[in-house]
């Protein structure tokens, strides 16, 4: 085989690497290694000037491979294969070393240290390139159909958003009805539309595209298959009542006679519910449901309603799309037992109770039977711990909180609004709604870092003291009628749906993007993208606007109908392969194929298949097996270059 | 200068590009420091590494072999976990064999934001590799 | 590509590069259709280019968004026109824009520029450099800054007396000072604004002494002296070169404040200056910093902690709303505040002041359309017609809006809005077919 010549690129990262690995000393000690035909330094590796260069030397030198030395290949490797593509360079060939995050970052208090990991790494790239082959990337028949997992605001949204691309959408709900969160508030922060509005709203449009299929009462329980061509199956649980007998007076009365009274989820167990039911009267699917899990069989609604339908079985259905958007939206923040006086006072209770309260009374408000004047709003609360696991400020609840307030006031006679808040985050135009406050006379303590408020009972009274930093640290005490817990928004916590497609989480334990900055819909895994309240604390704009940008970058993976995947795929060495199986048995993909040649029984790789993860290869005996640019002589040769 | 000086052990760290990587990068993000002799090779799963490159890596002078697995958050699927044990079991099997102190070669799961975790496992690691080696 | 050819139709007109409208012209251009990306600046990248880290990640700006403007600049679906602007946008059916381009000359062929910087040393006019926000001057031709894109000299015509050095010294010839303004007429089915944000004019606020006293600086002059590329390399006071230690931020300047005329937050002030505090202190060690703020909204995926390490690090956090700024001789700076904490009237000094200016809407945009009306929010941003549950859609069927031509956001969220907005460009344009 001729000698490979290759070129060097060593990037200064504009001081973030040369400010601590001597990147001239590093260029210098690879220049002499056999295969380097050429090798530079560069201010910014990745510049429109840079890439013109390389490809101008790939071209005037006929290159045979590449490599850069700079940030992590997650920025830029694939700006690099496109250097390699545009000097007609085969993309394989090009090999990436990251003394960046690796070496002047990790080692930025040891400028030496960080010179000689520099050279290593760039001569183990080396050693990687000496056997990069020119590689032709496999083509694959993508299903131009996304499932969306969740049908509250974000996944509606995108759902209809895809659709209008004449793309094939399954929105896939577990609970009976679409909507999630939004459908439980009424007044929304920023505008006159009710969040019950809204969700109809969404709905019709929903409907009006026949490309949409909506399935309530489902879950995922299978994912199978990868970017492209993904196999989900769906496990729909049945309403139990036929939507074409249902008249509206048996119903009634079906729900009356019902004799199951669970806690009322939806109105956040302020109140029970039966067995069989709606949310409210609009709801979507506008036809009721029972609820398998608390219904005892006993019949008393069949007897008085037509449409109930017991003989309706669960289904198993098998989904067939090239991308899932993941809108799976969060749950509010249970406080613990006593904190706050949370489940010790009677008059303790969380925001969205409040939410559910202003918006279900009328004239006077009311809790446990006694009207309410006072209300102390304690403010992040789950939210910004100092001693729990969340760190993170939830970002929707100041303004939240303040027009729940706002809207109590104005909806409530002798209403008197005390705000124990912890700095206020009204951000950007939301900061005209902390105005209208203060004007209305709300009152705002603020409480030290290290003095949180505190919640006392006393006989029938719930008094809230605080030392204020509004008033010079003077501790005040405010006797309230009911305490509004601020409770911050949390990850789902059955995570079921995350741990089946492999999501991993931030250190918030949210869905994590890929890049916080420029990528925040999309996933490590392929054709995967996450969209609303799933992804951090969002307010509905925000949660639509990532749904839209999640549905874009969906689209845009199917939209040619063909999709290239890598073609970096476990070989077999025929010569070598006995035929043992335990190759086979190693596979979770199903990839590894018994075959005859020249009349020997051998193992071989379906490459359409294959997805590159390499467990085959460590339990082939006769060490038959390798994976494409990461075989035994490509990482015993890097051994050498690192040592 | 003495402390940067100081002599650190030779690890090598078998990463994975969707998991561990993301994490010790963000280590260097984070600018959490940790021994400068700690290199990476990174691969799709951890549950694809062949013992005979841990070998083969002890045998160039490598004072340590770890591991920054993958664990449930593989994306290739759970059986990852119980392969890289298995993988791991087969080759202390190997190093006793050949002579070789199986404290050498350590495995944990580093998830993707698992930068402090890392870091705290090279520097452990490190302390230890430099007592009972090169003390 | 930066293309010569005026191909007359487009699909789409994005008007602005920063992050937001390339973001929404990759969008576009990956589903297959044609864009025009027009910005008035002599490179694309808007704000983000000239930042020096972002939060909360402390990613390079530079290197992040370089990537991103050499994809947009090499797509063959995306014609870039720099130093353009855009008027008289006409809606003469649905999915039927005409617009007007207007293309001042650079008086330099950018498709023969090498940047070799000679005519830079050439020119012997020194003006104030606007890419640096003043802080150091340029010459009349120059390039625009070192990770601009298209890579290519300018000549600034304005403060230029024709004397001919550059064109002598020029090894390519590509100064062509016979180049004239070019004005197009473009026929595109639908229209993405995404033409950014203003900073508040910290001029308008004397008591704190911008423009008068030198070692009263801006966040924006700061970010350039934090970059890669930066000016001076190394961090220094204006005034008199001094390496400052002790640095004030001076928060909400021309934010949440009516009587300047802008009550709303401007979202991203609190974190940029938490920020700009983290590379100081890695810059200069020793040096102190003082954050004096009303509230830190530190409210997004990361801020808090990020807030919490600005803490850990040493960051002085007083909360404190500043009343007068005055120079003391030798240049340093006397604050004079309300301590809320302490409960009294304080006065401390400090060798540098940053004042962390707000974001207002740049002025104008709703005068591009002559048929149809632009509708604005009370804050002169671009009005969202369905703010909820389509925030991209503006007044006019068919005219989008992405980015902080809204209203004040991060970069995350300006992607996010952008992706938005080319998710109902796409949809309305497929919708026509
Ligand atoms: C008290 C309170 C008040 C608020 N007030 C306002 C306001 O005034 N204005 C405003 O803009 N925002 C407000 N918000 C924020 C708003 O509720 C969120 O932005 C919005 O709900 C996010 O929408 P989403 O679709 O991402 O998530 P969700 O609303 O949580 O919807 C997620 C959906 O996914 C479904 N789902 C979950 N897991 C699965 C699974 N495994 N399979 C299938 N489906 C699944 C859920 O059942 C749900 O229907 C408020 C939030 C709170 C807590
Ligand atoms: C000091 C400072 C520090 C910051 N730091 C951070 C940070 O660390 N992290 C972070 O997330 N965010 C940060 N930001 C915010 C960030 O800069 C913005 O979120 C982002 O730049 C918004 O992008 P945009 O595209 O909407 O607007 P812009 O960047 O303003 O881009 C708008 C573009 O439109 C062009 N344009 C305007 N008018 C016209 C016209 N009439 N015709 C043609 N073109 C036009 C402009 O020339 C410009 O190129 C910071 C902001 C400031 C001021
Ligand atoms: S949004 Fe407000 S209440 Fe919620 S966590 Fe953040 S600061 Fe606390
Ligand atoms: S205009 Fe000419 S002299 Fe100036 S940078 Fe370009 S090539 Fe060099
Ligand atoms: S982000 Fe912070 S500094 Fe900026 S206006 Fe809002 S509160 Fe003031």
């Amino acid at each position: 085989m001729k000698k490979k010549k290759i070129g060097v690129y060593i990037c200064h990262c504009g001081g973030n690497i040369s400010d601590y690995v001597d990147v001239e000393k590093v260029r210098q000690s690879v220049e002499g290694e056999d295969i380097v035909f050429i090798a530079k330094t560069t201010m910014f590796a990745c510049s429109d000037t840079n890439q013109r260069d390389m490809v101008d030397d790939i071209k005037a030198n006929n290159l045979d491979g590449v490599i850069v030395a700079s940030c992590s290949p997650k920025l830029h490797q694939l700006t690099f294969r496109n250097v390699s593509i545009r000097a007609d360079l085969n993309k394989y060939t090009y090999v990436h070393a990251n003394i960046r995050e690796q070496a002047s970052w990790a080692h930025s208090d040891n400028k030496m240290g960080a010179t000689e990991k520099a050279i290593h790494l760039v001569k183990a790239a080396i050693a990687k390139a000496r056997y990069a082959d020119a590689l032709e990337t496999n083509k694959i028949k993508a299903k131009k159909a996304v499932a969306v997992i969740g049908a509250g605001v974000a996944g509606m949204k995108a759902a209809i958003s895809l659709a209008e691309k004449n793309t094939e959408v399954i929105l896939i709900e577990k609970e009976p009805f679409v909507g999630g969160r939004v459908a439980q508030w009424d007044s929304l922060s920023t505008t006159t539309e009710t969040g019950k509005n809204m969700v109809k709203r969404l709905y019709s449009e929903l409907t009006k595209h026949d490309n949409i299929t909506i399935l309530t009462n489902s879950e995922v329980i299978e994912n199978k298959g990868s970017v492209g061509n993904i196999s989900l199956k769906v496990k729909r649980t049945p309403r139990f009542i036929k939507a074409s007998a249902c008249h509206p007076d048996d119903l009634k009365r079906a729900i009356e006679v019902c004799p199951v009274e669970v806690p009322d989820e939806f109105n956040f167990r302020l109140s029970n519910r039966k067995a069989i039911y709606k949310n409210y009267p609009s709801e979507y699917p506008q036809i009721p449901v029972i609820d398998v899990k608390n219904c005892t069989r006993c019949g008393e609604c069949e007897k008085v309603c037509k449409a109930v339908d017991f003989t309706e079985k669960e289904e198993i259905l098998d989904v067939e799309v090239g991308s899932v958007l993941m809108a799976t939206g969060f749950d509010s923040y249970t406080p613990e037992y006593g904190e706050f006086g949370y489940a010790t006072s009677d008059n303790v209770i969380t925001l969205p109770q409040f939410k559910r309260m202003i918006d279900t009374q009328f004239d006077k408000l009311t809790y446990n039977g006694k009207q309410i004047k006072n209300i102390a709003y304690i403010y992040c609360v789950g939210s910004r711990q100092t001693d729990g696991e969340n760190t993170y400020c939830s970002r929707n609840c100041c303004t939240s909180t303040i027009h729940a307030a706002v809207t109590a006031k104005q909806k409530f006679a002798d209403i008197n609004n005390y705000h124990f808040n912890r700095g206020l985050r009204t951000y950007g135009k939301q900061e005209i709604l902390y105005a209208d406050s203060l004007r209305s006379g709300d009152i705002y303590l603020q409480s030290y870092e290290d003095g949180l408020p505190t919640v006392i009972t006393e006989g029938k009274k719930t008094i809230v003291k605080i030392n204020d930093i509004l008033t010079n640290g003077r501790e005040i005490e405010v006797e309230a009628d009911l305490v509004v817990l601020v409770t911050g928004m949390v990850p789902r916590a059955d995570n079921t749906i995350g741990s089946l497609f492999k999501i991993p989480k931030g250190r918030d334990k949210f869905y994590n993007e890929v890049h916080m900055k420029l990528r925040p819909v999309e996933t490590v895994i392929d054709g995967i993208t996450i969209a609303g309240a799933c992804q951090g604390p969002k307010n509905i704009a925000e949660s639509v606007n990532s749904a839209l940008s999640a549905a874009t970058k969906s689209y845009s993976i199917l939209s040619k109908g063909e999709l290239e995947t890598d073609p970096l795929v476990a070989t077999i060495d025929p010569e070598k392969c006995t035929w043992c199986g335990a190759c086979e048995a190693a596979c979770p993909f199903d990839a590894i194929l018994k075959v005859e040649k020249d009349g020997k029984t051998i193992a071989e790789i379906n490459n359409t298949v294959c997805k590159g993860c390499g467990m085959c290869a460590p339990v082939c005996d006769p060490d038959a097996v390798n994976l494409i640019a990461c075989s035994s002589k490509e990482i015993m040769s890097m051994i050498d270059a690192l040592v | 200068m003495a402390e940067l000086n100081k002599k650190s052990a030779k690890i090598l760290v078998f990463s994975t590009e969707k998991i561990s990587d993301p994490a010790i990068d963000m280590a260097g993000l984070l600018k959490l420091h940790y021994p400068p002799t700690v290199y990476t090779i990174s691969i799709p799963c951890s549950s694809g590494i062949k013992p005979s490159w841990i070998l083969y890596a002890y045998e160039k002078g490598f004072d340590g072999v770890f591991i920054a697995a993958d664990g449930s958050d593989c994306v290739f699927g759970e059986s990852c976990t119980e392969k890289t044990g298995h993988l791991v079991g087969k080759t202390h099997n190997l190093m006793k064999e050949n002579g070789i102190e199986p404290a050498r070669l350590r495995m944990a799961a580093i998830c993707s934001v698992c930068s402090e975790s890392f870091v705290k496992q090279m520097r452990t690691f490190n302390e230890y590799l430099l007592k009972t080696l090169h003390a | 590509m930066e293309n010569p050819i005026k191909n007359i139709s487009y699909d789409a007109l994005v008007i602005g590069a920063g992050i937001a409208g390339g973001e929404a012209a990759l969008n576009l251009a990956n589903t297959g259709f044609k864009v025009l990306l027009v910005d008035k600046e002599l490179s694309v990248g808007g704000k983000m280019i000239m930042l020096s880290k972002v939060f909360p990640t402390l990613d390079c700006s530079a290197c992040i968004t370089t990537p991103k403007v050499s994809e947009i600049s090499r797509h063959p679906n995306i014609t870039i026109f720099t130093g353009s602007e855009v008027g008289e946008i006409k809606k003469i059916s649905d999915h039927e824009f005409t617009a007007k381009v207007t293309k001042h000359p650079r008086y330099v062929r950018v498709e023969d520029c090498t940047a070799c910087q000679l005519c830079e040393k050439a020119c012997p006019q020194n003006v104030r450099d606007q890419y640096q926000f003043g802080l150091i001057g340029r010459k009349a031709a120059f390039i625009p800054f070192s990770i601009c894109s298209p890579k290519a000299a300018a000549i600034d015509i304005d403060n230029c007396t024709l004397c001919g050095a550059c064109e002598k010294v020029c090894p390519t010839n590509c100064i062509d000072f016979t180049q004239e303004v070019e004005v197009m007429d473009l026929h595109v089915k639908t229209v993405v604004i995404a033409t950014g944000f203003d900073m508040f004019d910290a001029k308008k606020m004397p008591r704190y002494g911008y423009g008068q006293y030198k070692n009263v600086i801006t966040a924006l002059q700061m970010e350039r002296e934090l970059a890669p590329t930066r000016p001076f390399n190394t961090i220094l006071r204006p005034g008199d070169g001094k390496v400052p230690d002790k640095i004030a931020y001076v928060l909400c300047v021309g934010s949440r404040d009516a009587s300047v005329g802008n009550p709303i937050c401007s979202q991203i002030c609190c974190m940029y200056s938490i920020k700009q505090a983290q590379l100081l202190m890695g810059a200069l060690p020793m040096a102190d910093v003082t954050i004096y703020y009303i509230n830190i909204r530190s409210f997004g995926k990361g801020f808090e902690e990020f807030y919490q390490q600005a803490k850990g690090m040493g960051v002085n956090f007083v909360k404190g709303k500043i009343g007068r700024i005055s120079e003391k001789e030798g240049g340093n700076l006397l604050l004079r505040y309300e301590d809320i904490n302490e409960g009294k009237l304080q006065e401390a000094e400090h060798d540098m002041v940053i004042l962390s200016t707000g974001v207002l809407p740049n002025k104008g945009i709703d005068k591009f359309f002559v048929n149809e009306t632009l509708a604005l929010d009370p804050f002169s941003f671009v009005g969202q017609s369905d703010m909820l549950a389509s925030p991209a859609k503006t007044s006019i069927e068919g005219v989008f809006v992405a980015g902080t031509a809204t209203g004040p956001m991060d970069i995350p969220d300006s992607i996010l809005s952008a992706g938005a907005a080319s998710s109902e460009a796409i949809s309305y344009l497929i919708q026509q077919a």
